[in-house]
């Protein structure tokens, strides 16, 4: 069995964290290029492959058509949903798009899970590397707000990358645990999260008992789609307008600039964090150039509305958990927004308290994912997290109205009974509606799923089927069915409003595996080729070196024609291997350079033995 | 829901073991071999967290008895057991967390106890004004539609802020009152709960206990009608106090 980790699966950026045994403590694991923090971009290639991070986002700027960021704002939406989104982010929505979005990148159509999978996959890889074993399990964070169909969907990201998703993991309730473990806190904790593209406040009561600590989370509240990203496109928005009016140019044809400009403004935001003045400097396709300063209170008076939206939930989560502001003995950050001085100020005036931010705020979610995996791999030792369901959970009933069964706030796993009947003679199935939300008409809250109830034909208010909603201690809803009259457990097949039914993650994992097979392919053609350009480039240089050396040209006494000759041969094969597919060949190709430089190789290092003993330097030869 | 308004419950009566096959005894692991053991349908919450049916519960004792079965049977204990114990943590944890949301205010408590006894039925009788606050019902209400009325953007004529006020005053002193009742009622309901605590203790030797409940069932009934009339009102004069 392969290794478990804890992944923060951001708006932004994503990071995968894992619990240093010998060390005691979690820690995020670094990708190749040695960052920890893995940009939320996908790009799609003409040829398929699939690029991720990093690299993808260099292609923001020179292939926005394949390229898409953001895409947690899409999890387990519909296009309906998305409607105002869409004003304001480059993502190309699939015209066939319904209740599954399905997003265009290049030729090819994804879902927001597949996409989500492809940068699970890819941090995956980084812990994989970094192991020299295999990644199968991990705990996946998720913004406290979240509603079922956001966590399934989540879920199925997981499941498509190929992890057993062993729990999602409230983000504030991660920041907790990992500020827990640092701090050894106690009492009435308020966690303000503001990410990149979802806001959340949680009150959490830390509780030490004979057995360890309990963090019990007492109330939720947030904004699924509020974070830095509103911050930039304000900026966006306010600089596109000055464009328009200044220079007379209309950005909506070059989205290129658009993301140039976004990138320009996003360093002029971080930069507003520590100094009081930043500029833009942006080219113009028209060959002018925008310039804009910006001094930090300017900023904050255009950023103020955005920031104001966070203190409704605040409060609403306060009188949900039945305290005040100054019942809370402590307040953490977490988030990279919060970073922006004036949300620091903001929650310090609220809670006239300074807030902790010791931990850096981009990795303590991922921290604390890391140590409730550990929980989970290795049972409860001293730590035990108890969560809560964020939305209340209600069916519809007489006239479209909702019936709360399981209200917001209940400790997860949490579970309502329900009983149905008939309401005319011989009728043989009760559609049963689910929601979440606060709202009292089901118009007005999140539609969940539909399914039917079969019984047997009878006379109205004959039949007895009791239906059990069991929300999971991932806050993921599960409905089983049992018919009283009967006894019999009945199976129900629950057709989700928004997300993919298990059919379609099914197809969609054999096409990833029959996909795997090609990426893995492309893979090892790229890998053989480059280990074939680096031994070329030696080549060459020892063949010139020693060529210099010995004043000639080849067939000098320092290189034997025949050698030489067999040297070329095999640097001509390798080239015309490089051209195809072939990576194996590539690979024979290789080995017989390296046979037939062998000799080469060993000249050299009689030279620079002989002319160690001569008395010359070894960079002069 | 069944009754059992006379004896308290128990879990379950003792069962055999799924796991070792020998009697399991009527707690949440087995006595014998310490595995978790299946939920039935049919629990009740006090039993569940091993209390009698008393309705004066001191919070801080339940709390802990909360987070000590918490440790037990929260799921993270399970990951890397068998699907159908997984299945039962689930069921247990679940049933643990419904009991203590249900038991932990006094309200809801009494709810749950009636409901689960068949004497109290979600959304029934709790528009009926109790006969003794009528006036003031009737009252308030006249108040209140003055208020309305008032309003400029009813597009009735704005009256004079003196008027309104007036009016505002009115529904002031109404909202304390009601608040005032409200607090009568929940001194009534303790004083039931004292008495449904004292014959419970009783049940069994006493003759008639059973009968004793039921008188106080239907009364605990009544008064929490009563307290949901009352609440209302004072929720809808504070909604129109905050619009106007």
């Amino acid at each position: 069995m392969g290794r478990t980790v804890g992944i923060d699966l951001g708006t932004t950026y994503s990071l995968i964290a894992y619990l240093d045994q010998a060390a005691g403590r979690p820690g995020c694991i670094p990708g190749p290029l040695g960052d920890t923090l893995c940009p939320s971009v996908v790009s799609v290639d003409a040829d398929g492959s699939i690029v991720v991070g990093e690299a993808a986002r260099s292609r923001l700027l020179t292939q926005p058509a394949r390229t898409i960021y953001s895409v947690k704002r899409l999890m387990g939406r519909g296009v309906a949903d998305v409607q105002s989104e869409l004003k304001i982010f480059p993502f190309r929505i699939d015209a066939g798009s319904q209740n599954v979005i399905r997003v265009r990148l290049g030729e090819k159509v994804f879902t927001p899970p597949e996409i989500s999978s492809f940068i699970l996959k890819e941090l995956k890889s980084w812990a994989e590397r970094f192991f020299r074993e295999s990644v199968d399990r991990a705990v996946i964070t998720v913004p406290a707000y979240f509603n079922d169909a956001q966590r399934q969907a989540t879920k199925d990201a997981g499941r498509l990358a190929g992890l057993e998703v062993l729990r999602l993991v409230n983000e504030p309730t991660a920041a907790a645990l990992a500020y827990g473990l640092h701090e050894q806190r106690r009492g009435r904790v308020a966690v303000y999260d503001f990410g990149g593209g979802t806001f959340d406040i949680s009150i959490l009561k830390l509780i030490s008992t004979g057995e360890g600590d309990i963090y019990q989370v007492l109330a939720t509240n947030g904004d699924t789609h509020l974070g830095g990203d509103d911050l930039d496109n304000q900026l966006l928005a306010m600089a596109r307008n000055e464009i328009r009016i200044r220079h007379g140019l209309d950005l909506e044809q070059h989205p290129e600039t658009v993301q140039e400009l976004r990138k320009a403004l996003i360093a002029a935001k971080h930069e507003l964090s520590f100094a009081e003045r930043a500029a833009v400097l942006m080219p113009l396709p028209d060959g002018s150039t925008y310039v804009r300063e910006f001094s930090r209170a300017e900023f904050e008076g255009m950023v103020q509305p955005i920031l104001d939206r966070t203190m409704g939930p605040v409060q609403m989560a306060l009188a949900d958990a039945g305290l005040k502001a100054a019942d809370i003995d402590e307040v953490v950050l977490v988030g990279g927004s919060t970073r922006v001085p004036l949300v620091r100020r903001m929650v310090e005036q609220f809670f006239r308290r300074r807030p902790h931010a010791e931990l850096n705020p981009d990795e303590v979610v991922a921290l604390g994912a890391a140590i409730q995996a550990d929980i989970l791999e290795s049972g409860v030792k001293n730590m035990l997290l108890l969560d809560v369901t964020p939305l209340s959970l209600g069916i519809e009933t007489m006239g479209g109205v909702v019936a709360k069964i399981i209200p917001r706030n209940s400790t997860i796993p949490a579970s309502a009974q329900e009983m149905f009947t008939t309401g005319v003679d011989n009728q043989t199935g009760i559609d049963i509606h689910v929601l979440q939300g606060e709202r009292e008409l089901a118009a007005d809250c999140r539609s969940l799923a539909r399914f039917q109830l079969r019984v047997p034909p009878g006379p109205a208010g004959l039949a007895r089927v009791e239906v059990k909603f069991l929300i999971d201690a991932s806050g993921i809803l599960q409905v089983s069915a049992r018919d009283l009259k009967s006894s019999q457990e009945q199976s129900v097949e629950v057709q989700p409003s928004y997300g993919l039914t298990d059919a379609e993650i099914e197809h969609m994992l054999e096409e990833s595996i029959e996909n795997a097979e090609r990426d893995f392919n492309v893979r090892q053609v790229i890998e053989a080729r480059v280990e074939a350009e680096a031994i070329l480039r030696a080549t060459e240089k020892s063949l010139s070196e020693l060529a210099a050396a010995s004043g000639g040209p080849a067939g000098s006494p320092e290189l034997p024609a025949e050698e030489r000759h067999a040297v070329d041969a095999a640097i001509t094969a390798l080239r015309s291997a490089m051209a195809g597919d072939d990576y194996t060949l590539i690979r024979a190709r290789v080995d017989e350079l390296n046979k037939a430089t062998m000799p080469l190789a060993e000249r050299m290092m009689n030279r620079v033995l002989s002319s160690a003993l001569s008395g010359k330097r070894v960079s002069d030869i | 829901m069944n009754s059992e308004g006379t004896s308290a419950a128990k879990i379950a009566d003792s069962t055999i073991c799924w796991s070792c096959g020998v009697p399991s005894g009527s707690g949440h692991f087995c006595e014998a071999c310490g595995k978790i053991q299946p939920l039935a349908r049919e629990t009740n919450h006090f039993a569940f967290l091993g209390l009698p049916r008393k309705l004066t519960i001191d919070p801080e004792a339940l709390e802990r008895r909360f987070h000590q079965l918490s440790w037990k049977l929260h799921p993270d204990n399970f990951t890397r057991a068998s699907e159908c114990e997984r299945e039962m943590a689930l069921a247990r944890s679940s049933q643990l967390n419904d009991a203590f949301r249900a038991l932990r205010d006094p309200v809801s408590r009494v709810e749950y106890l009636l409901s689960s006894a068949g004497m109290r039925r979600e959304g029934q009788h709790k528009q009926q004004a109790p006969p003794e606050l009528l006036e003031e019902v009737f009252e308030l209400n006249e108040s209140l539609d003055e208020l309305r009325e008032g309003r400029p953007s009813d597009g009735g004529a704005a009256r004079n802020s003196e008027e309104t006020a007036a009016v505002r005053r009115k529904l002031e002193a109404a909202r304390l009152n009601f608040e005032d009742r409200l607090g009568q009622v929940d001194g009534e309901l303790e004083r039931l709960f004292s008495k449904w605590d004292k014959t419970l203790a009783a049940g069994g030797v006493t003759p008639g206990a059973g009968d004793e409940q039921k008188k106080l069932m239907a009364r605990m009934n009544e008064t929490l009608n009563r307290r949901s009339y009352i609440r209302n009102l004072v929720a809808s004069v504070q909604k129109e106090l905050e619009e106007a």
